[in-house]
């Protein structure tokens, strides 16, 4: 029934098309894709079970059709054809219907979206972080992360891809306030079974009173809850949040300073479950911030503060499912045991990833991230961040500094708190400022991150210490009208020791355990990529990843991919 | 001067945030690492406690985590037992409060106890004696406690079978106090062993003195199941004057039943809310009988009976202490 809905919307659309061509209402939007990954497996321990070599790939279209049946509303379908390799005469080809929505404006003052909504609000109520590592990654590495953004509708924005409806609009005066802004949503984050499970919805809306561009104020309210009567099922979940924030500027000439400040508060409580509690939290935050356009500089001071208690399913939902399991080489060894999911996995395996909204804390993986792993909103964090921006067109480079020194607001097992610190660096040094033409894109990325947990030890317990830091060099280099040689070098290199709570079913503490690492993930990576215009490129590259792990030898192992990837946009 | 003040402004409220909170998450990491030591031992308010004058007694330890612990209090002379369990790093009055009820069959008397405290994954038991001068007092209308032997008024019916044996007998093996009530005997033509009928002129009133609200009345009993004896039924029967004449009518007026069925060794309990007491004929539930209402304003007689198969030969039972309480079970 899908795939026959699928091929009717195709068979429509492209019979559509010369109808667009002439009135300009139809348009065609989509991409085109072509992917190819051949690995081979090396591992230290004899292993005569797995079968090293394994190759896949897939091409796969989105075809969207935009319709503007009037100037103020468009309507857009988007399906997705897929054939894996080696699926012929229809075996291993998927229809999808990728996105649907109908939007516009009435009357010329009110937006409004039914269907597929992209949306965030502040990043404390409704935002989607980014995922852990791979968000950092040089740009060779960058082409099979955008791919995972694509397909699990993450964009550069932090939106949240949802299913409902949205609407926009303001009040603009002629004196004291320049405008008031209003903004909703309502989607569906899960469907009733009609058994046991209700339908739970996420609603948000926000109010933003606009003074000038010195003054603004704004109130957020964000719930994520169950209908009752949906199902069988009395206990319904809520989780409401409501956070104020403003703005105040001054400005003189270049000089820019805006403090920015948020402050909210969360509840989450089961309705009809005696036994479950209620979790009450409150956050607080403070930016200072200072630019100078003229000369690229760009500065904050943050102060955090957000309770272990807080809970807010639109900002702290993680995109990686860190349950998963790898696909790839799902088992390796002779006992065949389970390989563990590293960033190679994370960098190209979709099913990794989470698109719904999780009323509960999800598991993370303390190696990778162990300060935000829930983004800005992570529970249980205090303390102070300085950024420290650089970036002006024709520099010679950029660099974007950052220094977390935070910790618990509230022990975990003890009343002595864990210390977080990060120190991170990007940087970019554009080569052809200083030799060669300048307008091709040649730049030296350089990326460096040091997160350290400490916690000293007292009587028995023993001290906690993880440390985590990842380093990569990469180098894009246009050789020639457009043909890029891409390379890249990184290592993550986690080590040290954390007692890590397990939750209950309502995100209590009732235990902890033990969490020991030492290893390294090392990628190198060389290719070459052409780009044809802004929206067609080809690239093929060769990856080797290692990784090291010294507490368990049987996953030391090697994986060398090779990626044929070609992409249009449309 | 003024962008000065904007300025130290500003940087106040960024750097405003920071609090401490003095509780910490989840359970305590010294108990998962560490070392266990006895910062007090264990001590007792009250030796000599008389719980039937409203006395209570507690008991007080302190070790340098928290543990699982087991408090174990043992009649010297009847052998019930208390026993009071919990996970903390300290025994008081909130968590180990002894009020003289049991745990384990029978109740206790006026006699000296003995006091185990155990740790879990800790060898040793701390150990303490205390002695009960007064046993604490029941509420309730005791229908029958056997200390003061059987009462007149009492109507007893026992069978011309083989060893049979109906008496009030005096001994440490009562549920409650010294004497009880004993049932055996072998019966080979009729299920019924013996039986005592116990009517409210019994107790000098015309029904039992009890309230009217059968939701909130509850009949309690003591019933001893000897070991390897397996063919017993003690059977409970309430007759109420359902139109108050006095008398009760056979299949005209309500008559509610208990049946237990001996299962374990020892003495046990049977507490059961009078409103949810059924109609059982030949021990199955049925219809009422009478107007169907739970009366316990009119219940006219109270009926113990012992059966057991006549083919399964001799068989063994005894009651003590039938108590009817009101809010709440008997807490023994």
């Amino acid at each position: 029934m899908k795939k026959s809905i699928s091929l009717i919307t195709l068979f429509w659309a492209f019979t559509q098309v010369s109808f667009a061509q002439e009135n300009k209402k139809v348009f065609l939007t989509g991409g085109a894709r072509g992917l190819f990954y051949g690995d081979q497996l090396h591992q230290d321990a004899t292993d005569s079970v797995t079968i090293p070599k394994t190759n896949n790939g897939h091409v796969l279209v989105d075809l969207g059709v935009s319709i503007r049946p009037n100037k103020s509303t468009e309507i857009q379908g988007m399906v997705r054809v897929r054939n894996d390799y080696g699926g012929f005469w229809g075996s291993g080809v998927s229809f999808d219907v990728r996105q649907l929505y109908i939007k516009g404006i009435i009357a010329k003052a009110v937006r409004y979206q039914l269907g597929d909504i992209n949306y965030k609000l502040s990043k404390y109520t409704f935002l989607n972080s980014d995922q852990e590592v791979i968000s950092n990654s040089p740009e060779i590495f960058k082409q099979q992360t955008r791919i995972m953004n694509y397909d699990n509708f993450y964009y550069a924005d932090s939106t949240w891809r949802q299913q409902g409806a949205s609407v926009d609009f303001g009040i603009q005066f002629k004196k004291y306030i320049s405008e008031i802004q209003f903004k909703g949503i309502t989607s569906r984050v899960r469907t009733s079974d009609f058994s046991n499970i209700n339908d739970r919805l996420f609603s948000a809306g926000e109010i933003k009173l606009i003074q000038s561009k010195y003054f603004s104020l704004g109130y957020i309210g964000a719930n994520t809850y169950d209908i009752p009567g949906t199902s069988n099922n009395k206990i319904t979940f809520h989780n409401p949040v409501h956070t104020v924030h403003g703005d105040v500027a001054y400005q003189q000439e270049a000089h820019r300073l805006v403090l920015h400040g948020e402050m909210g508060t969360s509840q989450v409580r089961y309705d009809n479950a005696t036994e479950a509690p209620i979790l009450k939290g409150n956050l607080y935050e403070a930016q200072l911030f200072y630019s100078n356009e003229e000369k690229g500089i760009r500065a904050s001071l943050a102060s955090t503060y957000v309770q272990p208690d807080f809970r807010s399913a639109g900002a702290q939902t993680k995109r990686i499912n860190f349950n998963a399991q790898p696909q790839a080489y799902t088992r390796i060894g002779n006992d065949q045991y389970l390989r563990t999911a590293t960033t190679l996995d994370y960098m190209r395996e979709t099913d990794a990833y989470n698109r719904q909204l999780s009323p509960t804390l999800m598991a993370y993986s303390p190696k990778y991230d162990n300060i935000t792993p829930y983004g800005a909103a992570t529970p249980n964090r205090q303390g102070y961040a300085i950024r420290v921006n650089y970036a002006k067109k024709d520099a010679p480079a950029s660099l974007r500094l950052e220094q977390l020194i935070w910790k618990e607001v509230k022990g975990e097992g003890t009343l002595t708190l864990k210390q977080f610190y990060r120190t991170q660096l990007n940087a970019n040094v554009f080569l052809n400022q200083f030799f060669g033409d300048k307008t091709k894109a040649r730049v030296v990325e350089i990326f460096f991150r040091n997160d350290i947990t400490k916690r000293p030890g007292e009587n028995k317990i023993p001290s906690v210490n993880l440390t985590t830091q990842t380093a990569s060099i990469g180098l894009c280099y246009e050789l020639k009208n457009h043909f890029d040689v891409l390379a890249r070098v990184q290592q993550v290199h986690y080590n040290g020791f954390d007692l890590l709570a397990i939750r209950n079913a309502y995100s209590q503490i009732y235990n902890f355990s033990e969490y020991r690492v030492n290893g390294k993930e090392q990628m190198y990576s060389l290719g070459a990529r052409y780009r044809f215009n802004e929206k067609s490129t080809l690239s093929v590259n060769y990856l080797m990843f290692k990784n090291v792990n010294t507490d368990a030898t049987l996953q030391n192992y090697q994986i060398n991919q090779l990626m044929l990837y070609y992409q249009l946009n449309f | 001067m003024k962008k000065y003040l904007i300025l130290s402004a500003a940087l106040s409220l960024v750097f405003w945030g920071c609090k401490k909170e003095n509780t910490f998450d989840g359970p305590s990491l010294n108990d998962m690492y560490g070392d266990f030591a006895i910062v007090h031992g264990l001590d007792i308010s009250n030796r000599d406690v008389d719980f039937g004058a409203g006395q209570t007694t507690y008991f007080t330890a302190e070790f340098t985590k928290n543990v699982n612990w087991q408090l174990t209090i043992t009649g010297l002379s009847s052998g019930a037992v208390k026993q009071l369990n919990g996970f903390s790093n300290v025994l008081n009055v909130s968590n180990a409060l002894w009020n003289g009820t049991t745990t384990h069959l029978p109740m206790f008397r006026a006699e000296d106890c003995a006091v185990a405290l155990s740790i879990a994954n800790v060898a040793d038991t701390l150990r303490d004696t205390l002695t009960v001068a007064g046993t604490r007092i029941n509420n309730g209308f005791v229908l029958a406690d056997f200390e003061s032997g059987m009462n007149p008024g009492w109507v007893p019916f026992i069978q011309s079978g083989a060893n049979m044996n109906f008496a009030v007998q005096t001994g440490s093996g009562a549920a409650q106090g010294s004497r009880f009530y004993n049932m055996a005997g072998a019966v080979s033509w009729d299920w019924l062993i013996g039986m005592i009928d116990m009517p409210a002129s019994a107790y000098g009133s015309a029904h039992m003195p009890l309230t009217s609200n059968a939701a909130n009345l509850y009949f309690n009993s003591m019933i001893y199941k000897p070991a390897g004896v397996t063919n017993g039924l003690v059977l409970l029967q309430f007759r109420e004057d359902d139109n108050g004449d006095g008398a009760f009518s056979e299949g005209t007026e309500d008559m509610y039943s208990i049946q237990v069925s001996l299962m374990t060794d020892g003495w046990n309990q049977v507490s059961q809310r009078y409103e949810d007491i059924p109609t059982l004929v030949n021990g199955s539930a049925a219809g009422a009988l009478g107007n169907g209402l739970h009366e316990p304003d009119k219940l006219l007689k109270v009926s113990v009976l012992f059966l057991a198969n006549p083919s399964s030969g001799y068989s063994q039972s005894a009651i003590d202490y039938l108590i009817f309480t009101e809010d709440a079970p008997l807490q023994p």
